[in-house]
């Protein structure tokens, strides 16, 4: 299957010689559910912030529809982020919006100014909006303000933001490191259903079993390499084990 | 606690230049205890002349608070209408550039620092007396004050609900309308009713430079020593400041 996203060759310095990735390939096909696995500073932040454009990198590519993101600036660049939505360790929803009305927050780009600033969104993308909720399981609480929801379900209303964006790519930076196990799960098989209905999703996670459980495709970074790159059927678990193991941080 | 013959040193120069600074201040406002008391006296007998106030012309007396009112309301509402566009420019987290940032703060920080008083001297020796020269003075302190106060709510924003906006490509204007707006509005509301309160305060002295409102009548029954009349205006004043700090105070613990 042809790659939705595809990255090449990335390469990021910080400062003289503090290298976060040192050619980073990665490439994801629509209906794919990818795993990030990684310690911290292995690179996964600076891989995922060159994939939207919000970091440039000193080399490499990624490429979308045959254009390059790292090559593009200004309503080029803000065109092209339509494409790629984004899922927030913290949520990052707006905590005196209610949860339909930061779904909404998904069709800003498309919803011409007016609209936007009276709070007046066309009733297609209010049904949008709507469905999205539906398919989290988050509809029922449609008008509860965002700060009265718990992680896991403010975690879901952010998925169905991502989802209303009707972007083709949906990038996840720790999407449950803040959540406990239970919503972890939830937000994890939602992702996972996600995938299944055609859109690409990369999301970065620091348990090794629940990517296991839940991605199709498994990308181990360490030192900012690629360690390994594989279908989690042919993943050596304790392998993968190691590369937190060996630095004493338990998975 | 013992302490070091260093630091008993550093304490006894401390105290000697508290000491010395108000002394000199003592000396520079030239405050006299002896004009004091010669002075109660003559307060005293005009706080006797004074009683009962003078009713005969209330019907004027309250019209020139209302113009107090007014043109604090007036004057607070022109500043906040000038602060909107500014205050994203002076907020260092939403501002487009930095070239951006601090020539506006400058600016805002010097309507801040001339007082609605000095304007409004400046505003009656160009558009004349009357209440608009205060309007103006009003509009120019209170801009550069609003947009400051706006401009450092904006900055106390989470900066994630912000990003995640920007994220999904929408342009810097609904990002600001749709992800900020929500978050500062209330405290943006409620800047502006202090401001109000604060402003029909500081109106009443406005009219002293003959920039309208119920401070001239104040000024004028001052000069002719009309007692009665002076206590009328101290009456309505205190009545109006009470009511506009009760209702402000209201209306912004709504908000919260």
């Amino acid at each position: 299957m042809s790659a939705v996203i595809r990255a090449e060759g990335l390469v990021k310095t910080y400062g003289r010689d503090l290298r976060a990735i040192a050619g980073v390939s990665l490439s994801v096909a629509p209906g794919e559910f990818v795993a990030v696995l990684g310690p911290s500073g292995a690179g996964k932040t600076t891989l995922f912030r060159c994939l939207t454009g919000l970091t440039r990198p000193d080399a490499g590519a990624v490429l979308m529809h045959g254009r390059d993101l790292c090559r593009l600036d200004g309503r080029a660049l803000r065109t092209a982020r339509r494409e790629i939505a984004l899922i927030f360790q913290q949520f990052n929803l707006i905590r005196r919006l209610t949860a339909l009305q930061n779904v909404l927050a998904g069709r800003l780009a498309v919803v011409p100014t007016w609209r936007v600033l009276s709070r007046q969104f066309p009733a297609a993308d209010r049904a949008l909006a709507s469905r999205c909720l539906e398919r989290v399981g988050m509809l029922e609480r449609a008008e509860a303000r965002a700060d009265q929801l718990s992680g896991g379900q403010q975690q879901r209303v952010a998925i169905a933001r991502a989802l209303a964006q009707e972007a083709a790519v949906i990038l996840a930076d720790e999407p449950v490191a803040s959540l406990d196990p239970d919503s972890a799960a939830t937000v994890l098989q939602t992702l996972r259903s996600i995938a299944g209905s055609g859109v690409a999703v990369i999301a970065s996670l620091h348990q090794v079993h629940l990517a296991m459980a839940y991605a199709d495709r498994i990308v181990a970074l360490r030192d900012g390499r690629v360690l390994q790159d594989a279908p989690v059927a042919e993943i050596d678990a304790r392998a993968i084990e190691q590369i937190y193991g060996s630095r004493g941080e338990a998975a | 606690m013992r302490r070091t013959p260093a630091a008993r040193l550093r304490f006894a120069a401390v105290v000697l230049l508290v000491a010395a600074f108000y002394a000199t201040s003592w000396q520079l406002a030239q405050v006299s205890p002896a004009k004091l008391m010669t002075g109660l006296p003559k307060m005293a007998s005009w706080a006797r002349k004074a009683w009962p106030p003078a009713t005969d012309e209330l019907p004027v007396l309250l019209r020139r608070a209302a113009e107090t009112v007014a043109m604090a309301a007036i004057g607070t509402t022109a500043a906040a209408l000038l602060a909107l566009p500014v205050c994203a420019l002076a907020a260092r987290n939403v501002t487009p550039s930095m070239a951006v940032y601090y020539p506006v703060r400058w600016f805002l920080n010097a309507l801040r620092g001339i007082d609605s008083f000095v304007f409004a001297l400046l505003f009656v020796a160009a558009v004349g007396l009357g209440p608009f020269a205060g309007v103006l003075g009003v509009a120019l302190h209170t801009w550069g004050s609003t947009a400051k106060l706006w401009a450092e709510a904006i900055e106390n924003v989470p900066p994630g609900p912000l990003e995640a906006a920007a994220a999904t490509g929408a342009s810097r204007v609904k990002v600001l309308g749709f992800a900020l707006l929500p978050d500062v509005g209330p405290s943006m509301v409620s800047v502006v009713l202090f401001w109000w309160e604060f402003n029909v305060r500081a109106s009443t002295v406005l009219g002293v430079v003959g920039a309208g409102g119920i401070g001239q009548e104040l000024k004028n029954s001052m000069d002719l020593l009309d007692f009665p009349r002076l206590l009328t205006i101290i009456l309505i004043i205190l009545a109006m400041v009470t009511v506009i700090d009760q209702l402000s105070q209201s209306l912004r613990r709504r908000l919260e």
